[in-house]
């Protein structure tokens, strides 16, 4: 009895020293199964926020580069988009364990802290491997660089869309002889739209999906028809706050009413506006991203641009670009074979075009190929009529501003505030934001917080 | 769950045989034993004080995540703190959700602990159901309920034939972060009760019977005042703990704020600052203002207890 | 003496002896009541594993149904596939197995020197532990965060590791079970010559095996489930733990939930199946530890 049992516990014990002295091994060594496993000569950490089609684009187009470039090995990793991506990339980064490239949407890099965040791109080595600032948007390339230092590399331009079902809107009278939706100039005529695509639609369906309690979404639309209005933020040395609380009253009306008029159902908010499309609703207001929803659905179907219902043409616009993470270390083979990918990626943009994007390098812009892509031809003017958020260091896609004016703007939305409260609430914050210091340099925007 | 504060319930049985017979020898063994203690804490003071005495230092500076360029602001950020409102509204969404929990965990963790001791069979069978969520990671919880909730395609409306916004409507989301919590946590103080409910010595409840004391008699004046201790213990770690709440709200929230930033929850709201918006110092200054709140809880728990025993006495 | 653990322990061994006993109606009602209750904890259990044996088509088709139509294990392997889950369930076990393993030795033997040993400062130091029971990562995750960014272990395992290794609790634990160990073994050794470490290690530890098993299973627990910490320290993929990977590295094809919800097994079962097999010492550790740890 007494010899197995202690022979048996030898053996646990055994085992029991194995894992623990195993465990503190491998903590020892520090770089993670996966990195142990790699057995390339480069390996390049690349860190994005693109899921569902763009996740898909962006693993065809880094298998390519795979494909071609072997001796580099390339470990990509998703996180949760929006703020929790650039709450990582910004830890990372201060902590000295940034990944060796990663991507971030334009707005953000202002705020982003370039140079203390953020490593400069090396021009000449992007140019060895194609990339010339010739070959972009200049006013797109602008917005990347920073004290006469390229921190952002432009990848796209992406736009916030109205997409509409062909075969609904053919049945309420509302497609032109162009087959494309007929122009809209004014609210009325959109809410007019609006009634008649109701009549056309399947019961159980709601007219319009607008991401009603998204508060990024309400922003942006917010941005794209407070500009149609040709409303403004900050005047141009950043010391007052130019926000005119009439027009954005008019605007969140604009907005309400959807809710109120029941062209939208409080309960498909979100990601449902599009699965509504899908099942036969008319209309969705959604980023150009879901163009691939929509195509792999096999749907008839279009987007233009955020209709002008204020009178000017005008939507909200953004753009993906690279940026190399503050390491302190930078230089060397993973540092190049970032810039590799990089340029790679950006000069192979057709793949990004097929998620809806508007590619940033603009040969690709101009190839046949391009051209023919729909809806894309529909849309690709939004690139000349972006409205943007205003350029200061709290500025930005998920930025400190989105997170704190857009909430004000879906509390209007639902109906939690009237929109005129909402309006000198969102004024109130942008006045407060506007006197606030950048804790990175301790500066206001108005002492010149990086200005892009 | 974290386990804080000072008490015991059941206490080991104190040997207190005087060592009459010790040699000098035997008491220079208990001498200078500095060294047993010097592991912990040299990690107690790096990962613990340490922290804190940085906290309280970066809450009277304007340091940012990179850590230079700190100047000192004096008590700035407590001024601003105290006139921010999304301060108040965090504590308020985690005060609220720690409402809303702690009654409903210790009433439920009780009836199930009775349920369980009371039924003769199986009872590995049911300790295992209503302790198994308990060992789930919070995120996987959370993720679960997400799911569960999710309109649409979500169970929960699909079972009782509702189409309730759970996770997109402000009057719902909290609630349903609390559905979640009671699902996950409640096995813990389960198995608190149920270890409390074995410990009550059989022989009151045979003289009990004896007396002539119904079921119900029985329970109001044996088991419940048996359980008092236990039952302040499972409040106090479940105000503590419910006060901090953070994973299953950011998760089941996809890292936003809630629908109307109704679910930013107190610890969420000191990490966006810290984090998100770079403001270590004002980061540290509310972390702080949390820090002495839950020292109250907890002191202010250990100060009843005391005078609840000097009552006793 | 009688000790939580063993109280706990006792509690959950099965009394053989009536469950013999003829059902009568009340234990009948009970039993189906304690059923009916068990069906709804672990309803959600099932639904995630039925939902991770569906296609994510079917997983996501409106109205929802129990049962897949088509049982499939595509979730499954397709979530082996990329990798990411095998690395963090690695991860975890490095971290928790590290974590378990310094404390029990660091909180076993300062939980002996509080409560058995003379020095300088005892009482201050003490009132100082009992104190740090009050700070957790939640309370004062920022300023813990720049100080390990200062010592440079900013997504690192030590940097998961250290700061998980100083529970107070813990040494209040075997602090008060070491009070209660008769002090005449130990001087019958120093008698015989032998000194304090070999005391320690020979006596002190094996006669308190299952409160260092209570605190051993309970760190591990912890540990292997904590999110908030290795949220905050870790942001290279390579490195996260299970429940951290889970929750903020996305699926680049979007959410598929039938993947999410293996994902979320693969990180509970292990406990839950440890928890099947090592039930009664599971039990006690946390009834044990909940009830002394306060």
């Amino acid at each position: 009895m007494g010899r197995p049992d202690l022979s048996r516990r030898r053996l646990l014990a055994a085992a029991g020293g194995l894992t623990v002295a195993g465990s503190f091994g491998f903590a020892a060594l520090g770089t993670g199964a996966d990195a142990l496993a790699s057995g390339a000569d480069t390996r390049v950490r690349y860190w994005n926020l693109f899921s569902g089609g763009d996740g898909y684009n962006m693993i065809a187009m880094l298998d390519a580069f795979r494909a071609d470039n072997p001796g580099i090995d390339v470990k990509d990793s998703t996180l949760q988009w929006g703020s929790p991506f650039y709450t990582k990339l910004a830890m990372a980064a201060a902590g000295n364990r940034a990944p060796d490239l990663g991507v971030m949407h334009m707005g953000r890099v202002t705020g982003f802290s370039p140079g203390r965040l953020l490593d400069p791109w090396d021009v000449r080595l992007l140019a060895k491997y194609g990339v010339r600032e010739a070959d972009f948007n200049p006013a797109l390339w602008k917005r990347g660089v920073i004290d006469g230092k390229l921190y952002a590399l432009p990848l796209d331009i992406h736009v916030q869309l109205c997409f509409y079902r062909k075969d609904v809107l053919k049945k309420a009278g509302l497609l032109g002889a162009d087959g494309r939706m007929v122009p809209v100039t004014s609210t009325d005529e959109w809410f007019d739209m609006l009634k008649e695509a109701r009549g056309a639609t399947k019961k159980g369906l709601q007219t319009l999906g607008m991401w009603h309690n998204d508060q990024n979404f309400q922003w942006w639309f917010f941005v794209a028809f407070y500009t149609q209005l040709g409303g403004t933020w900050f005047d141009a040395a950043n010391t007052e706050v130019t926000f005119d609380t009439d027009k954005a009253t008019q605007v969140l009306q604009f907005l309400r009413r959807h809710l109120t008029e029941g062209y939208t159902n409080p309960a498909f908010g979100g990601g449902a506006g599009a699965e509504q499309v899908l099942n036969g609703a008319p209309f969705a207001w959604e980023g150009n991203w879901s163009v691939p929803v929509f195509d792999a659905a096999k749907l008839d179907y279009g987007a233009t641009p955020l209709p002008p219902v204020f009178g000017e043409q005008a939507t909200h616009a953004e753009s993906h670009a690279f940026v190399l993470p503050h390491q302190s270390g930078r230089g060397g083979a993973a540092d190049e074979a970032a810039h590799r990918l990089a340029a790679y990626v950006v000069t192979h943009a057709r793949q990004w075009a097929a998620g809806g994007h508007i590619p940033a390098y603009t040969p690709t812009l101009s190839t046949p190929a391009y051209r023919k892509l729909n809806p894309q031809s529909e849309y690709v003017t939004a690139m000349d009529h972006q409205a943007t958020e205003p350029k200061v260091w709290f500025a930005g896609s998920t930025g400190i501003l989105a997170q704190r004016v857009g909430p004000i703007v879906v509390s209007s939305t639902v109906g939690s505030a009237e929109p005129d409260v909402a309006a000198g609430r969102m004024k109130g914050m942008l006045t407060e934001l506007l006197a606030s210091k950048n804790p990175m340099d301790g500066r206001t925007a108005a002492q010149g917080g990086a200005v892009a | 769950m974290t386990t804080t504060g000072a008490e015991t319930v059941i206490r080991p049985a104190r040997a207190r045989t005087a060592a009459l017979s010790a040699t000098v020898r035997s008491r220079q063994g208990f001498q200078h034993g500095g060294w047993f203690v010097a592991p912990f804490l040299a990690l107690f003071t790096l990962f613990v004080i340490w922290p804190l005495l940085r906290g309280v230092y970066l809450s009277f500076t304007d340091a940012n995540i990179s850590g230079d360029g700190t100047s000192f602001v004096g008590l700035d950020n407590y001024r601003e703190a105290v006139g921010d409102p999304l301060v108040w509204d965090a504590l308020g969404h985690s005060g609220y959700f720690t409402l809303l929990v702690v009654p409903c965990i210790t009433v439920l963790a009780f009836l199930l602990a009775m349920l369980a001791h009371h039924i003769e069979r199986a009872k590995w069978l049911w300790r295992l159901c209503f302790f198994a969520p308990f060992l789930l990671p919070s995120t996987v919880a959370a993720n679960l309920w997400q799911w569960l909730f999710n309109p649409g395609t979500g169970m929960v409306n699909h079972v009782f034939g509702v189409e309730t916004p759970w996770l997109t409507d402000k009057s719902y989301a909290m609630l349903a972060v609390v559905i979640c919590t009671l699902w996950w946590t409640v096995g813990f103080s389960f198995l608190l009760y149920l270890a409390a409910l074995q410990g009550i010595p059989a022989h009151l409840y045979e003289a009990a019977k004896l007396d002539g004391a119904n079921a119900w008699h029985r329970m109001v004046h044996i088991t419940l005042p048996m359980l008092r201790n236990i039952t302040g213990l499972v409040i106090a770690l479940q105000i503590l703990a419910s006060l901090q709440v953070f994973d299953q709200a950011v998760v089941m929230m996809d890292f936003g704020t809630g629908p109307e930033e109704s679910t930013r929850t107190f610890v969420q709201y000191t990490l966006e600052q810290g984090f998100t918006s770079y403001r270590v110092g004002y980061a540290s200054a509310i972390s702080i203002i949390f820090f002495v709140l839950i020292a109250a809880v907890a002191l202010a728990r250990m100060w009843l207890l005391r005078n609840r025993e000097e009552g006793v006495r | 003496m009688t000790t939580a653990a063993q109280t706990a322990a006792e509690a959950a061994t099965p009394v053989r002896a009536t469950s013999r006993r003829a059902w009568s109606p009340s234990q009948i009602v009970l039993t189906l009541l304690g059923a009916a209750v068990s069906m709804v904890f672990l309803s959600p259990l099932l639904w995630a594993v039925f939902t991770s044996l569906k296609a994510e088509t079917e997983a996501v088709e409106v109205p929802p149904h129990w049962l897949p139509e088509d049982w499939t294990g595509q979730a499954w392997s397709a979530m082996f596939e990329t990798g990411n889950i095998t690395n963090w369930f690695v991860n975890s076990l490095v971290v928790s197995v590290c974590v378990t393993a310094v404390v029990l030795l660091v909180a076993a033997l300062a939980g002996y020197g509080f409560a058995r040993t003379q020095f300088r400062g005892k009482g201050f130091l003490m009132g100082m532990v009992m104190a740090g029971l009050m700070v957790s990562p939640a309370v004062l995750g920022v300023p813990l965060f720049t100080t390990v960014q200062q010592m440079g272990m900013v997504d690192t395992y030590w940097g998961m590791i250290l700061p998980q290794c100083a529970p107070a609790a813990m040494v209040y634990i075997l602090y008060k079970f070491f009070q209660g160990i008769p002090r005449e073994l130990e001087e019958a050794a120093f008698i015989d010559g032998a000194g304090r470490w070999r005391v320690f290690f020979t006596i002190v530890v094996p006669l308190s095996r299952p409160s260092l098993a209570a605190v051993g299973i309970f760190t591990f627990i912890a540990s292997w489930n904590n999110f908030l910490w290795p949220y905050m320290v870790t942001n290279n993929p390579d490195l996260m733990t299970m429940p951290n990977g889970i929750a903020t590295v996305m699926n680049s094809y979007g959410i598929q939930w039938a993947q999410l919800m293996a994902g979320g097994l693969m990180a509970g079962l292990p406990l839950i199946i440890v928890f099947v097999f090592f039930q009664r010492q599971i039990v006690a550790g946390v009834a044990h530890t909940g009830l002394a740890g306060q």
